[in-house]
This record gives structure tokens, C-alpha cells and sequence, in this order.
């Protein structure tokens, strides 16, 4: 499909570009009038990212299944799916950002609000991208946005070095995925997808070994998007450094984006779903479990002596990738389909914890766990409780949405008959379940000494809060529709 | 109210929890009575189930069935036989008495009931849970106010006993939750029915790999028994736990347990259940008979040398656990009825145990052994049903455990004689602590420091009797328990034998 | 060997022996220097593949635009010494990683089959590329733009002077 007629499949992208030249304009105009510290950027860039998952969700009923601008980006399921997943990552992020005692009111705030979107736009791109030069565009486009969102706070230290951290690991991580790109455009003589697959199913039997190094090149980038065992150690520091609902951004968007990029790398480009005969023959099943296993197991254990509480949900999130990663490893629909429920619940209670983090951070000025000692008697009993849910979510146990992101990765595990691995997938659970509630106990079951300041919330603030935990809730008992959702979205477009 | 009875037990407390969550946190009087008032509609409802059920169907009854997750064939499935019954009644029972004996509780009194209510939730859901993913979704919601009620309002080492409580637990049920799911995509078509699941698995497994299952299924449970060695837990967790928690605990959260057992392993695995495991003897052997065997002497050991004596009534839990599992490992008519039977009556009277303690704790603020001396001439009402209560735990005939203890040891002795012989000696040692304890404690010279202690209340007095009554009556009378569950037991132990074939050696060298 | 790939293993190796002249250098100037290096021989490969236009290019923005520059911020700034304070971590493991990965690498690229283009008469590429951007390559040459305008307001953000709150 050429470019003109693409622009009809390409809502969001454009009301999200639209709503960027509008925050910088209007950024500009207020500048020009000396208006400092206005509430309209933040409101502007709301309204943009609105529309945009508006926009998206109009295209969930559109059943085509299309090349867009020329072998570019592809428009599915698939890709809508993670569109809609990615606008409601970036409103959540303005919407955070609008009640922030780190963004709002400070300097170049219309800046920081047109960066959180341009990041946004590059995510959406990265979920669409069916060609190399599109994927790795798009994936720089997010990188680049990240670096700066991190870095924002100027007179933290840690959110500086974090920025430069981010950066050079993002260097490095996306060094080795063009380069391994370079490899596979190489071996297939194509850059889109489709023709990568067609290229694959060609390859003779000494030129798998190339062809799997340019995988494992790949993966290096896409790893550490989603924040994968060995290419996670930006993400603690970048988790802490960071202002937190950049923190919750990257954790929830940036990671949901990297796996869209993988998956559909996997399953389209590399047809790891179809009956390709190159990909059975590299050992990719038992490079997944490794690196599946080993980013549950490590971040898991990491996050246990956690004092800090960004730092901690850092780790977590970490694990999560891990669990996430056990869908991919399952290389078939069934897969997908878990790892988008997945990230779909990930995003509900990982976004409610780091937002209960900055309204704590909003009250008391800490991030560190024992700032929220007996938080439940001193007045923030709600909060509490809403992060309780969300932790406890995180460690899966039912009846919370968790669990059945959790029960439908191993379930799709079981059914490919990785048991081992879900076996250490299970047991991890039991791990992490000792560093959620290690936060729990903290909150209820210490007692508030007296150098603790009671704490207030407005009810207002804890809207969105109470939203998330609700959904939390509802989604551990009722999560049919969601399935269907997925269902559908699961089917990846393939040529 | 026939097909929704059972919902209606389950969701009654769930309701309860809601209206107490908006009452003011500080009308606690309002709070406590209507915790009362939630637990009420289960018991009656379980009287009147006691009435309606039908003992010779041994297949589910007072069933309610709909599809509640139809793309991954989850159903909302609950109903109750003669396994679960007794335990349902217990559940309710001990609920409604311990509403009372939490009216002590002062600190975030609205937190505590709200939980209490969500517990019972869960208990009663696990019990008549037949669908295994409800099932699973009731036993770990169980975990969660327990955490809470262990660690908000227990003593003082409440957040080592409540954490550990929970990781015990949970690593059992994440070792359950995989054999779920082996389980559900093993089965042609896919299902999540523990009624069916038996036939639909029956040549589906290779017998290694059912055997792998139970003994992860079993781990899971084991923990809860809890049996040696996955029982460090529970003497941490019942002695900081609140009184009422450790009557929960104790009296009911145990049984889960074995009745996980009976249930799933059974009814599930039946052929894995009688499979050679090692040395010539079968899985439920080595498992069941010879662990529940190393329960009732380890128990009884740890139980003579406590101190405390809510740590002495916890380690006789243990003990007595052991006689369950050895009990059901028999596969004789008198085995697995005894030991059903031996679930109820351990209820019943450990609850009594663990409401005694408590109300010595409330008047002396420790628990030391040692530290009393002739209470008799002090509080004799107290001390008149703490003897009955320690001779019921001794299983003294005419009281309730006599027959269950009996009826174990020798539906067992037909099986594993040896083994019989030395759980039979175990009596003595159960004798022993708690007559010891008992001298220690109630005779003797009294201790001048509670010369003052006050009587046994009637709020205390309106826990215990009824769970004396039953005791008494059990002892005296069992036949209705033992007609209620024992058709159903009797084919599921047919089922396991059944399938087993053909038999382990050592079942034929038993005979 | 044909004279092509001799000059082009020529080309490669003075471009990767400048960029270990970057990275190892001990003073910044010098690897500000040893940069150019590496951008003229990658310029000078563009050429020898062919593409003028591209070599051109590169020479214009990386040598003419971006070196002078970073030679600016070099010269600029205070202390030009750079301090390594963790020398001796990981040098030998680390050559010993890209050894390995380098032996792995070159077996694995000897053995494959790569497709190879059919080298057409030299010619003009320029209005070949302009064709592309606004055909083939329409939306990434948009979508770059925006991006350049992104790294534009981050570099704004990155080096703003401090506002007194």
C-alpha cells in the first residue's frame, strides 16, 4: 500500500505527531509571554495522547491486514493491540507527569512533555515496524527519547548519571543489533520481513551459523528494551535516576514496545511459528530458555535486598521481563497470545505501583522502604492498600489480575512442554513473593515510630489509584474479554 | 435453596466483609456482631446440608455449575460429598466460635473482622471447590488474611511466623499450580474438572510422570499437614498467630491438607498412588503411612519438651496429623474412615486446646508451663475443661478421638503392621506430655503470683462447650459421621485399589 | 585478490585501527584526531562501493560538521585529561571475549553464503537517493525528521543553563 493510502491506517501516529507540534507551539507562545509554569502543556500533551488511543481504538475493528508505506510498517491485530497498549503506557505517563512534584512547575516542562510524547510516537512505530530499517529507526527514535526523559532531573545527580548510564549501554546494545541486521540483510538480501522469512527458508546448512549470530546479535538489542538477562544492568539505575513516571513509562511502555519488536521479529521475520526449516536447526529454543530463566532467576534475587523502593520495582520488573520472555520462548500463537495478556496485566499493577510510589514520594519526599514504615496507620491506609494489591499482583496470587497473566504464561508453557522451565518460573514467584511483601510488612505490620510524620493524600490524587486497583481486581476474576482481545491480536501478519 | 446453598455459604461471609469494611472503624461493637451475624447463614446452611444430604450418592451433591471462563473451559463448579461434608461443618462452626473468641481484639478491630470473613471465604470455597482452578483460586486466597491476621495481630515474633507461614505455602501451591496445568492440557478435551479429570487422565500418563505429579501435589499439601520435614513452620506461625487464628489454623487449614489428599492425589492419580516408589513399597507407603507414622513419634517428642504451652498444643498437631495420614495410606474401610473422622475430631478438640491457651493467656499474659502451678484450686471450671480437653486429645474412649484413633490404627494394622505398632506405642508419649503438662500446670502447689486469676467467662465458656459436646457425643455415638462420609471414602478407595493393578508387593504381602 | 578487496581490507583496516585510536587513547585531543580516521575510511568505502553521493555526504557532516565540532567542545572545556579510574578491570577478559567472539564470527561468516548485488556501471546515485526518500523511503525519511527534531529539544534540555526556581 503506498503512502497516501497508508495515512488511513496511520491515525495515531499522526494525532501524536499533530499533538507534539502542538505542545511545542504552545510551549513557545507562553515562553514568548513570559507565562511560566503553566498547567496547558501537560493538559495539551493529555488531550494528545487521548486522542491517540481514540484514534487507535477505532482501528481495533478494522479487520485488514496490510503492508503500510511500502513494506515500512505492517497494520494488524497485532499492532493495534499494542498501539492501544502504548497510548494508555503514554496517558498514564502525562497524566502521572500533570501530578509529579518532579515535572510539574519545573523548568522546560512544555520540553519534557513534547520528549514524552515523541517517545510514545516511537513506540507506537516500533510495534508497526515489519522492515529493519523502520525497527531499527523506530528503537533508536524511543532510545534517544529515554536518554533525555532520564537525565531531566537536572540537580540529581543519579538521574544524570543514569542518562549517561542508559546511553552508553543503549550504544552498545544497538551497535550490535544493526550490525547483526547488517548480517541478516546479508543473508536474506532483504530488509522487510517478509522477504527475510522468504530468504531464511532458502538459507543452505553452513550459512546457519552466521544467520544465528545475527540472531543473537538481535536479540542483544531487543533485550535490552524489554530489560533481558545480560542486558539489563542499565535498568536499575535508570529506574532509579529517572523521574518516576519516566520510571513507570519506560517500565510499562518501553518494555511493552520492545517485545511487539521481538515478537514480530520472531514470528514473522524469522517465522519461528511456521515450518521454517533454518530456525529448527539453531539452537534459538535453548537460547530463549536460558535467557528466560536467567532474567527471572536473577532479577528476582536481585530485587530481594532492595532498600529503595524505585530500585526494587527496577529489579521486579526485571523478572517480569523474564516471565514475559517464557511466551516468546514458547514460539507459537498460544505464546503471543499469553505474553500480550501478560504485558497487558503488567501494565495495570506494575503502573498502579510506581504510581502509589510518586504520590508517597509526592508526601514524603523518600523513595526508600523504610520511609513507608507503618504508612497504613499514619494516614495513608489507602494507599497502602492499593499497593498492597499491586505487589501482590506482581507476585501472582489470585485472585488479582497477576495471577492469570501468570497462569496463562506457564499455561502456555506447559503446553509446549518447557515444564522445566516453568518450574523455575513457579518457584521464582516464590521468591519474589518475600520482596513484595517485605514492602507490605512494611507498610502494615510496623509500627510508625516517632520520627515518622503522619502523611496526607487527597482523595483526587488517588483516583487513578483506586482505577488501577479496581482493574487489578476485576481482571482476577473476569478476564474473558480480555482473552478474546488477545485471541485476535494474537495472529501476527505474515506477508 | 437446594443448588445454591453452597454459594451462598461462600459468599454470605464475602458480604459480611463488604458491609464491615463501611461501618466507622471505631463502632466496634457494631463490627464484631456483625462479623457474628456473616458467620451465622453458613452454619445454619451446614445444619441444614447435615439434613438433605444424601449419604449413599457418592457423587457430588448440592451441585452448582456454570461456565465462568469458557475460552479456557474454567467453570464455576462447587458441590459436596461425603469427603468434604464433615469439613464444611467444621469450617462453619469453628468460624462462628471463633467470631467470639476475637472479641478481645482491640487493635484495628475493623481490619480484623473483614479478614476473619475473607478467610472463611476461602475455606469454605476450598472445600466444595470442584473445579481446580477455583479450587486453587480459594486455597491461596486463604493465604493472604491469614498473612494479615498472623502479622498484624499476633505477638511478637508475628512477622517471622506470618512470612514464613506464607512462603511455606505458597511454594507449595506453586509446585500444585504446575501440575494444574499439566493436568489441563494432558486431558482430552481440556478441563479443569476435579470430578473428571481421574477418567480423563486414566491412560493419558505415563506412570513415572504421575508419580512425579503426586509427589508435587503431595509436597504442596504436605506442607499444609503439615508433615515432616515441611512442618517448621507451623509451630512459628500457630504460637504468635491470635487465639482464634490458631483455632483456624489448627482446626481447619491443616485438614486441607489431607483432604488436598483424598481429593486430588486419590481421586486424580489413583494408579500413581499405589505405584511402586522405592524398595519394593508403594508411594503411599513411603509418603503417607511411614511419614504420618514419623509425625505422631516426632510430634509427641517435640511436644514433651515445650515450655510454652501453645507450642505443646501445636506439636500435638502434628502428632496427630500423622494418624490421618496413616489412617488414609491403609486403604482399608476402618483406615480411611477413621481417618476422615480423625480430621473432624482433631478439629474439634485442638480447637478446644488452642481456646484454653488463650484464655489463659489473656488473664496471665504468658504461657509458660512452668510458670503456674494448682490452678485447680484457683479456676477449677477452667481447669475442669481443660482436663476434659486434654483427655479428649488423648484419645481417652468414650471422648471422640478414641474412635477415630482406633478405627486408624486398625484399618493400618491390616496393611502395615510394623508401622501400627509403633504409632500405637505413640499414645503413651501423647499420654505422657500432656498429663505432665497437665500436673505442671493444674496441680501442685499454687503460684501466688495468680492467686486472683479470674474464672473461665461465659463468653469463653459459650466457645468451648459446644465443641465439648460434640466430643462427647462423637465418642459416645459416631455413627452419623461415620455414615455421612464413609460410601463416598469407601469408593474412592476402591477407585485407588482399582487402579493400581496390579498390586505393589507389599499390599500382597500385607494380606 | 582483486585490487578492489585489497583496498578494501586496506580501507578497513585504517578505519578500525583509528577507532582503537579513539577508544584507547589516553588524551582526549589525540582521539578527537584519531576519529577522523575512521569517518574518512568509511567515506572512502562508501565511495568504493559506489555510492559517491554517501561518501560525500559523510565527509561534509561527520569530518566537516561533527569532528570540528566535538574539536571545539574538546578544546572548550577545562580539563581535557580523562581519568580512568578502573584501568585494570576487564582488559584481559575482555580480550579474551573478542577473541573468541571474533574467531566465532569470522568462521561463521566464511562458511555462509551471503547474497551478493550485481555491480552495475559506475553512476551518479544522488537523484537515485532523492527518488527513494520520497518514494520507497518516504515515511523513515519522515519519521527521521522527527526524530532530529526530538534530539533537537533533548539537546536543548540536556545543556540548558540552570533556572533559578
Amino acid at each position: 500500500m503506498d503512502a497516501t493510502q497508508s495515512l488511513r491506517y496511520f491515525g495515531p501516529e499522526l494525532v501524536l505527531t499533530a499533538a507534539i507540534m502542538a505542545v511545542l507551539a504552545l510551549d513557545l507562545g507562553l515562553t514568548a509571554r513570559g507565562i511560566e509554569r503553566s498547567r496547558w502543556p501537560g493538559i495539551v500533551a493529555l488531550a494528545g495522547a487521548a486522542a491517540a488511543i481514540g484514534s487507535a481504538v477505532r482501528l481495533l475493528r478494522v479487520p485488514a491486514r496490510e503492508w503500510l508505506f511500502g513494506r515500512m510498517l505492517v497494520f494488524d491485530g497485532f499492532s493495534v493491540y499494542f498501539k492501544v497498549l502504548l497510548g494508555l503506557a503514554l496517558l498514564a505517563a502525562v497524566w502521572m507527569s500533570l501530578g509529579s512534584r518532579e515535572v510539574r512547575g519545573q523548568p522546560n516542562e512544555g520540553e519534557y512533555f513534547t520528549l514524552l510524547l515523541s517517545s510514545g510516537l516511537a513506540m507506537l512505530l516500533m510495534a508497526a515496524a515489519a522492515n529493519l530499517l523502520m525497527a531499527y529507526l523506530s528503537l533508536e527514535f524511543a532510545s534517544l527519547t529515554s536518554y533525555v526523559l532520564t537525565g531531566f532531573l537536572r540537580h540529581n545527580r543519579r538521574s544524570a548519571e543514569a542518562a549517561l548510564k542508559y546511553l552508553i549501554y543503549g550504544g552498545v546494545a544497538s551497535g550490535a543489533m544493526i550490525y547483526g541486521m547488517s548480517w541478516i540483510f546479508g543473508l536474506t538480501g532483504s530488509m522487510d520481513y517478509a522477504g527475510i522469512a522468504a530468504g531464511i527458508a532458502q538459507l543452505d546448512d553452513p550459512s546457519r551459523g552466521a544467520f544465528f549470530l545475527a540472531l543473537v546479535l538481535v536479540l542483544a538489542g531487543f533485550g535490552y528494551k524489554v530489560a533481558s538477562v545480560p542486558f539489563h544492568m542499565w535498568a536499575p539505575d535508570v529506574y532509579t535516576g529517572a523521574p518516576i513516571p519516566v520510571t513507570a513509562f519506560l517500565a510499562v511502555g518501553s518494555k511493552a514496545a520492545g517485545f511487539a519488536m521481538l515478537l514480530r521479529f520472531f514470528h514473522f521475520g524469522v517465522g519461528a511459528a511456521g515450518p521454517v526449516g533454518a530456525v529448527t536447526r539453531v539452537p534459538l529454543l535453548q537460547l530463549g530458555t536460558l535467557l528466560c530463566a536467567a532474567t527471572m532467576t536473577l532479577g528476582n534475587l536481585a530485587a530481594l535486598s532492595q532498600q529503595n523502593m524505585k530500585r526494587l520495582l527496577a529489579y521486579s520488573s526485571i523478572a517480569h521481563a523474564g516471565y514475559a520472555l517464557l511466551g516468546f520462548v514458547v514460539f507459537a500463537d498460544a505464546g503471543v497470545q499469553a505474553v500480550l495478556f501478560y504485558l497487558t496485566v503488567y501494565y495495570i499493577m506494575n503502573l498502579g505501583a510506581f504510581w502509589v510510589v510518586m504520590l508517597i514520594a509526592n508526601a514524603t519526599g523518600h523513595e526508600d522502604l523504610p520511609s513507608y514504615r507503618g504508612l497504613a496507620w499514619r494516614g495513608g491506609a489507602l494507599p497502602a492498600l492499593a499497593l498492597a494489591i499491586f505487589l501482590f499482583s506482581l507476585a501472582g496470587l489470585p485472585p488479582l489480575a497477576g495471577f492469570v497473566g501468570k497462569f496463562y504464561v506457564f499455561g502456555a508453557g506447559v503446553e509446549r512442554g518447557l515444564i522445566a522451565l516453568v518450574v523455575v518460573g513457579v518457584l521464582n514467584s516464590v521468591v519474589s513473593l518475600y520482596y513484595y511483601v517485605r514492602v507490605v510488612k512494611t507498610m502494615f505490620l510496623d509500627e510508625p515510630r516517632a520520627e515518622d510524620a503522619p502523611v496526607h493524600f487527597a482523595l483526587n490524587d488517588l483516583a487513578a489509584v483506586g482505577l488501577l486497583s479496581a482493574a487489578t481486581l476485576v481482571l482476577g476474576i473476569r478476564f474473558d474479554w480480555l482473552l478474546a482481545r488477545v485471541e485476535t491480536a494474537r495472529r501476527i501478519f505474515a506477508g | 435453596m437446594g443448588h445454591n446453598v453452597l454459594s451462598l455459604m461462600i459468599f454470605i461471609p464475602l458480604a459480611g466483609m463488604v458491609v464491615i469494611l463501611c461501618l466507622p472503624s471505631r463502632a466496634h461493637g457494631v463490627i464484631r456482631w456483625m462479623g457474628v451475624a456473616a458467620t451465622v447463614p453458613p452454619l445454619l446452611m451446614s445444619v441444614w446440608l447435615l439434613e438433605h444430604f444424601d449419604p449413599q450418592t457418592t457423587a457430588p451433591q448440592f451441585v452448582q455449575r456454570f461456565a465462568w471462563i469458557p475460552a479456557y473451559h474454567i467453570n464455576y463448579f462447587v458441590g459436596i460429598d461425603g469427603i468434604s461434608i464433615t469439613m464444611v461443618v467444621l469450617t462453619a462452626l469453628l468460624c462462628f466460635l471463633c467470631m467470639f473468641a476475637s472479641f478481645g481484639i482491640e487493635k484495628a478491630v475493623k481490619g480484623y473482622f473483614a479478614l476473619f470473613l475473607l478467610l472463611e471465604t476461602g475455606m469454605i470455597g476450598t472445600f466444595v471447590a470442584l473445579d481446580f482452578f477455583l479450587f486453587f483460586v480459594f486455597w491461596e486466597l486463604m493465604l493472604l488474611p491469614m498473612y494479615f491476621l498472623i502479622g498484624v495481630w499476633g505477638g511478637p515474633r508475628r512477622e517471622y511466623a506470618a512470612i514464613k507461614f506464607f512462603l511455606y505455602t505458597l511454594f507449595g501451591s506453586v509446585l500444585m499450580l504446575v501440575a494444574i496445568l499439566y493436568f489441563y492440557f494432558a486431558a482430552d478435551p481440556h478441563s479443569f474438572d476435579m470430578t473428571q479429570l481421574g477418567a480423563l487422565l486414566a491412560k493419558k500418563i505415563p506412570l513415572d510422570v504421575q508419580v512425579l505429579l503426586w509427589v508435587a501435589l503431595f509436597i504442596g499439601f504436605a506442607i499444609k499437614i503439615p508433615a515432616f520435614p515441611f512442618h517448621t513452620w507451623l509451630p512459628d506461625a500457630h504460637v504468635e498467630a491470635p487465639t482464634a487464628i490458631s483455632v483456624i489454623l489448627a482446626g481447619i487449614l491443616l485438614k486441607m491438607g489431607t483432604y488436598g489428599i483424598l481429593r486430588i492425589n486419590y481421586g486424580i492419580l489413583p494408579a500413581a498412588t499405589l505405584a511402586p516408589f522405592w524398595g519394593g513399597h508403594s508411594v503411599a507407603f513411603w509418603l503417607l503411612a511411614a511419614l504420618g507414622t514419623l509425625n505422631i513419634v516426632y510430634g509427641a517428642v517435640c511436644a514433651m519438651a515445650q515450655e510454652d504451652l501453645k507450642k505443646l498444643v501445636a506439636y500435638s498437631s502434628i502428632s496427630h496429623m500423622g494418624y490421618v495420614m496413616l489412617g488414609m495410606a491403609a486403604f482399608t474401610p476402618q483406615g480411611i474412615n477413621g481417618a476422615v473422622l480423625q480430621m473432624f475430631n482433631h478439629g474439634t478438640i485442638t480447637a478446644m486446646l488452642f481456646l484454653l491457651v488463650g484464655v489463659i493467656y489473656d488473664r496471665a499474659h504468658h504461657r509458660q508451663i512452668s510458670g503456674f502451678g494448682g490452678l485447680a484450686s484457683i479456676v477449677p471450671v477452667y481447669t475442669g475443661v481443660t482436663g476434659f480437653a486434654f483427655f479428649a486429645a488423648m484419645g481417652l474412649p468414650g471422648l471422640s478421638a478414641f474412635i477415630s484413633e482406633a478405627l486408624v490404627l486398625l484399618g493400618a494394622w491390616q496393611q502395615y503392621p510394623g508401622l501400627t505398632i509403633v504409632a500405637a506405642s505413640a499414645v503413651i508419649l501423647t499420654a505422657g506430655y500432656l498429663l505432665w503438662a497437665l500436673q505442671r500446670m493444674y496441680l501442685g502447689q499454687p503460684n501466688e503470683k495468680y492467686l486472683g486469676l479470674a474464672e473461665i467467662n461465659g463468653r469463653e465458656l459459650f466457645t468451648l462447650v459446644p465443641l465439648a459436646a460434640i466430643v462427647l457425643f462423637l465418642g459416645i455415638y459416631p455413627t452419623p459421621i461415620l455414615n455421612l462420609q464413609s460410601p463416598a471414602l469407601l469408593r474412592l478407595n476402591e477407585q485407588v485399589q482399582q487402579a493400581a493393578a496390579p498390586p505393589p508387593p507389599d499390599s500382597i504381602a500385607a494380606r | 585478490m582483486p585490487v578492489t578487496t585489497a583496498v578494501f581490507y586496506l580501507l578497513a583496516a585504517v578505519t578500525l585501527g583509528s577507532a582503537c585510536g579513539v577508544a584507547f587513547g589516553t588524551n582526549i585531543l589525540y582521539s578527537a584526531f584519531a576519529l577522523m580516521g575512521t569517518f574518512l575510511g568509511v567515506a572512502a568505502i562508501f565511495v568504493l562501493l559506489g555510492a559517491d553521493f554517501l561518501g560525500v555526504i559523510q565527509l561534509f557532516v561527520y569530518v566537516g560538521g561533527i569532528l570540528v565540532l566535538t574539536l571545539f567542545a574538546v578544546m572548550l572545556t577545562h580539563r581535557i585529561d580523562v581519568q580512568v579510574s578502573n584501568r585494570a578491570v576487564g582488559r584481559l577478559p575482555g580480550l579474551v571475549v573478542v577473541g573468541v567472539v571474533a574467531t566465532w564470527m569470522i568462521r561463521v561468516a566464511r562458511a555462509a553464503r551471503w547474497t551478493e548485488g550485481q555491480p552495475g556501471p559506475p553512476a551518479a546515485t544522488t537523484a537515485g537517493i532523492g527518488d527513494a526518500f520520497l518514494g520507497t523511503y518516504v515515511l523513515p525519511f519522515e519519521v527521521a525528521s522527527v526524530v532530529l527534531l526530538a534530539a533537537l529539544i533533548g539537546a536543548i534540555v540536556v545543556s540548558r543553563k540552570e533556572v533559578k526556581g
